[in-house]
């Protein structure tokens, strides 16, 4: 039998998790798109080895699965000696496995731009700084709103990796409230509730931007 | 009248790769003169106007506005630093065939930008020099649309505003009605005339024999990489000697009759 009182309690717990859910996916975001955006910028710098570093941190961050990821940071900064808290590892790592993608969202609305874009800004004599500040951001991060939107909804969803690390965000608050009600069914749809209408709230605010910013 | 540039091009060779795009181009263009750039497709028209404002780099050879090289520092030399090099890019305008204005700015925007950022001008200032060029090519009840809510004939005139309101002493037009619907090539040609009839230097590659014949100076026939003939519109478009320009007059007289 569904139990509903359960179903409904649930949502009190649930709920206090899910503001470290948020936190960990929006501070992981805007990591991700400050560290992002500098990867990018390497991978399409002029220096040879600033492009090949990005090339190994992209290939790396999108090849190696964000739990081993966490498990990874998680024993490996006391063996280096760094104590820090659970929370912090955590962001830390989602930020930076975020930006590879980021940086990768950026790559391609820029090279999506047409040549022609830069070279009329070119030939009236814009300096390099203006074109890229005033021609050239401006159209790609409206090109790749949709994107950042998409990978941001991944995050909220990925955040319950770090559950395995010990920080009681939605999904780790539904096991141990499963573990006690012994009522998992009910708990499990409660929490799917909870993420479903994190995520479309975040595609409508996504849908607001991009109308917004339509080019 | 305008001031304008005179334009010295000696030999100039092109290479991309192990293509030779350009072959010992000579031209040379007096101040106020208009020359059409005419030939095949493939034969180096637009790569040759390109290298005029060094949008393409040339791989040999001199071009010379105003008798200062651009470019390089010396014939055959190194390299002209940036900023020099947009020193004499701001005087010398430029419209492309796919017009090419920035989508997330109005048309104003689009021809202040330049003034804003490369002039210095207060953004008061641009926007009303901006005005001033946008109704001399007759949109100025079109300012505040952007580029996607205009069509190709007015967003090519755009173009022009944003190349003219930085008062430049010559224009490079590369294929500038290519792109046109047929009804909307003339209001572009037309602000084209204006502008030469204002004495401006223009260099214009184009398919509009009309235009050639009737506003040119001069036309120079380019195939192949190399310049054929250059001269006075007529001798080119109606009695040309070289027999590669009788068969590309042919060719595009065969395209026109129906």
């Amino acid at each position: 039998m569904f139990s509903v009182a359960t179903f409904i309690d649930s949502f009190g717990p649930l709920l206090y998790a899910a503001r470290y859910t948020l936190l960990i996916s929006g501070l992981g975001i805007a990591l991700g798109l400050v560290i992002g955006a500098l990867i990018c910028a390497a991978r399409l710098s002029p220096f040879p080895a600033l492009r090949r570093f990005a090339a190994v941190w992209v290939s790396f961050l999108r090849g190696v699965p964000l739990l081993v990821q966490l498990l990874l940071v998680y024993y490996l900064l006391p063996v280096i000696g760094i104590d820090v808290p659970a929370m912090v590892a955590a962001v830390v790592t989602v930020g930076i496995c975020a930006s590879a993608y980021v940086s990768e969202i950026w790559r391609g609305a820029i090279a999506a731009l047409p040549r022609g874009q830069s070279e009329a800004a070119v030939a009236i004599g814009m300096s390099p700084g203006d074109i890229w500040t005033r021609i050239i951001l401006p159209q790609a991060v409206s090109l790749s709103l949709p994107a950042l939107v998409n990978e941001l909804i991944l995050l909220v969803k990925a955040s319950s990796l770090v559950s395995v690390v010990g920080i009681m965000e939605i999904t780790r608050a539904s096991q141990a409230q499963a573990a006690t009600t012994y009522r998992p069914l009910e708990v499990y749809i409660a929490a799917a509730c909870i993420y479903l209408a994190i995520n479309l709230c975040l595609a409508a605010v996504g849908r607001v931007l991009e109308h917004r910013m339509a080019v | 009248m305008v001031q304008a540039s005179s334009v010295e091009i000696a030999k100039v060779n092109k290479f991309y790769g192990p293509f030779h795009a350009l072959k010992d181009i000579d031209l040379s263009i007096a101040p106020g003169k208009v020359t059409c750039l005419i030939g095949p497709s493939g034969s180096g028209k637009s790569t040759l106007l390109r290298c005029i404002n060094f949008l393409e780099e040339y791989s040999s050879g001199e071009i010379r506005i105003d008798g200062q090289l651009i470019g390089y520092k010396t014939p055959g030399g190194a390299k002209m630093s940036g900023r020099d090099l947009r020193t004499m890019r701001r005087s010398i305008g430029m419209v492309f065939q796919q017009f090419n204005l920035w989508p997330h700015m109005t048309a104003l925007e689009n021809v202040a930008e330049g003034l804003r950022r490369v002039r210095g001008l207060s953004r008061t200032e641009a926007e009303a020099r901006a005005a001033e060029a946008l109704r001399k090519v007759g949109l100025g009840d079109r300012m505040a649309n952007h580029p996607s809510r205009l069509s190709g004939g007015q967003q090519q005139r755009v173009a022009i505003a944003r190349a003219i309101a930085m008062e430049p002493k010559l224009m490079l037009f590369d294929e500038p009605t290519s792109a046109l619907d047929p009804e909307l090539v003339g209001e572009v040609l037309n602000v084209m005339k204006a502008l030469a009839a204002e004495g401006m230097t223009m260099v214009v590659v184009t398919h509009e024999m009309g235009f050639a014949a009737h506003v040119a100076d001069r036309v120079a026939f380019m195939e192949k990489g190399e310049l054929v003939a250059v001269d006075a519109p007529a001798r080119i478009l109606h009695q040309p000697e070289d027999p590669r320009i009788q068969a590309f007059l042919r060719t595009y007289h065969e395209r026109n009759l129906f």
